[in-house]
């Protein structure tokens, strides 16, 4: 790290760090955070536009926090998989977990379809499987209408 | 575990098949010993959206089977009037009923029911996208005029992109084996790239072809199907391609002697009325089918298979 990176973002005692977020979504990664009422006390810290080796460019988030909500790590896997989460301890990095897309998506967005029945009552709790591994694009569970991961990420529930 | 039919894509090759063999069991009962088989089970018909021939269709089959039949035929003679959930719904006539054949103008409530209900759901059409009563039907049709679905060679007719039938008919004609399809439609109703691109790694074919008359003369079966007034946003449009498909007895002069020209019903002016005379006919005999099929679905959502 640079004299300059650890300026803009420095390092923390305890919590994570949101790595290898794609250079532009983390500010939609931010308003994720932003929505989880379990991290309303968490301090936490933004860097956008990193340069990195394998990627390019990335954003990179800091939270000192003691856990990560679940439901957060699932919205991750939809608006911005691939990105690494690491547990920082005594400021060491002591695990790491790259966030996979998974083979579902449990209530975590709306359907695209507005004449699909999830939309009628949003009430139901809406499943997108993923239409074959390695696949970007899933299918409703119940009107059966393939959309991208790109535009579930656009539908999230709250 | 209860049974619901809910989307052909649910169904493998060998379900697609038992479901033919129980049809051709049950159409070959004697009237009377069918007519015995559900004493005292109820089906709901809950129509959403006015479909005479595929309710009377069910209602039909479930009456022939001894069994009654409740229901509405739309929704505004339901609680949905009132503003009741459509899950309210389901869940209120469950209660009513041994099985429920549901027709929605929202896609993906048969399957909602399903999970709501702790009794076996039918989808009778939802939406856009899916009928799979249909499309066994007319598996069950193919297979009874020609002995078999393999290798049949089928022309689909009219309103490709928006016919939820032909979308349904062609997923599961890919499962068969070298099912030759010619697809015949205005180029504003194109059948849509996904399904086309859906034979790829099957032994299924699609060409594209303009020419009905070519079709009879090539084709052991032309499936024809009504363009849909009501999938129009601009009825300009509508007005450009309503006719452009129009089958007339003359035409079929020429046509081999194996030619079935079927139609999922209503039709407008696609078949004129004097095909109905000739040997090629067989959307009559299509929605006889559909009672048989439809029987043999209940009787197997129901644990009742003769």
């Amino acid at each position: 790290m640079t004299p300059q990176n650890i300026l803009l973002i420095p390092k923390i005692e305890r919590g994570f760090v949101i790595d290898h977020i794609v250079a532009g979504l983390g500010i939609p990664v931010m308003a994720l955070i932003g929505r989880r009422p379990e991290l309303g006390d968490a301090v936490v810290t933004l860097g956008l536009n990193y340069k990195s080796t394998r990627m390019g460019r990335k954003d990179m988030i800091k939270l000192q926090a003691d856990a990560l909500p679940e439901r957060l790590l699932q919205m991750l896997a939809l608006v911005s998989p691939g990105v690494t989460i690491k547990r920082i301890a005594n400021f060491e990095v002591v695990e790491k977990v790259v966030i996979q897309v998974p083979e579902l998506f449990d209530n975590l967005a709306r359907c695209i379809n507005p004449n699909c029945i999830t939309n009628g009552e949003p009430h139901v709790a809406t499943r997108f499987k993923r239409l074959e591994s390695g696949s970007k694009h899933f299918k409703c569970g119940h009107c059966e209408r393939v959309c991208s991961l790109a535009e579930l990420a656009g539908h999230l529930k709250a | 575990m209860k049974k619901d039919l809910i989307s052909i894509d649910d169904l493998g090759l060998e379900q697609i098949l038992d479901y033919l063999d129980l049809a051709a069991r049950v159409e070959a009962l004697p009237a009377e010993k069918k007519a015995g088989l559900l004493p005292g089970k109820i089906l709901a018909t809950l129509f959403f959206e006015p479909s005479t021939r595929t309710r009377l269709s069910f209602e039909s089959a479930m009456c022939r089977l001894g069994g009654r039949v409740i229901g509405f035929s739309e929704a505004a003679n339901s609680s949905t009037a009132k503003g009741e959930s459509f899950s309210d719904t389901i869940r209120t006539v469950e209660q009513y009923a041994d099985v429920i054949a549901v027709r929605h103008p929202k896609e993906g409530t048969a399957r909602l029911a399903a999970e709501i209900a702790g009794i076996p759901i039918l989808n009778a059409g939802d939406g856009a996208n899916q009928h799979p009563t249909q499309t066994l039907l007319d598996l069950y049709t193919l297979r009874k005029f020609f002995g078999r679905v393999d290798g049949l060679k089928i022309a689909l007719v009219g309103d490709l992109k928006y016919s939820r039938t032909i979308h349904s008919l062609c997923r599961a004609l890919l499962a068969f084996d070298g099912v030759a399809m010619t697809l015949i439609s205005p180029e504003s109703l194109r059948l849509p790239g996904y399904l086309t691109k859906a034979a790829a790694g099957t032994t299924a074919t699609f060409r594209e072809s303009e020419s009905l008359v070519d079709a009879l003369r090539d084709s052991d079966v032309v499936y024809m199907t009504r363009i849909q007034k009501e999938r129009f946003p601009d009825l300009v449009e509508y007005e450009k391609v309503k006719d452009c498909y129009r089958l007339e007895a003359k035409m079929l002069a020429g046509a081999p002697a194996r030619l079935k020209v079927l139609h999922p019903l209503p039709r407008v002016n696609e078949i004129s009325p004097d095909v109905d005379a000739t040997p090629h006919a067989g959307y009559f005999e299509q929605a006889r089918n559909g009672v048989i099929m439809r029987q043999a679905l209940i009787l197997d959502l129901l644990d009742a298979r003769p």
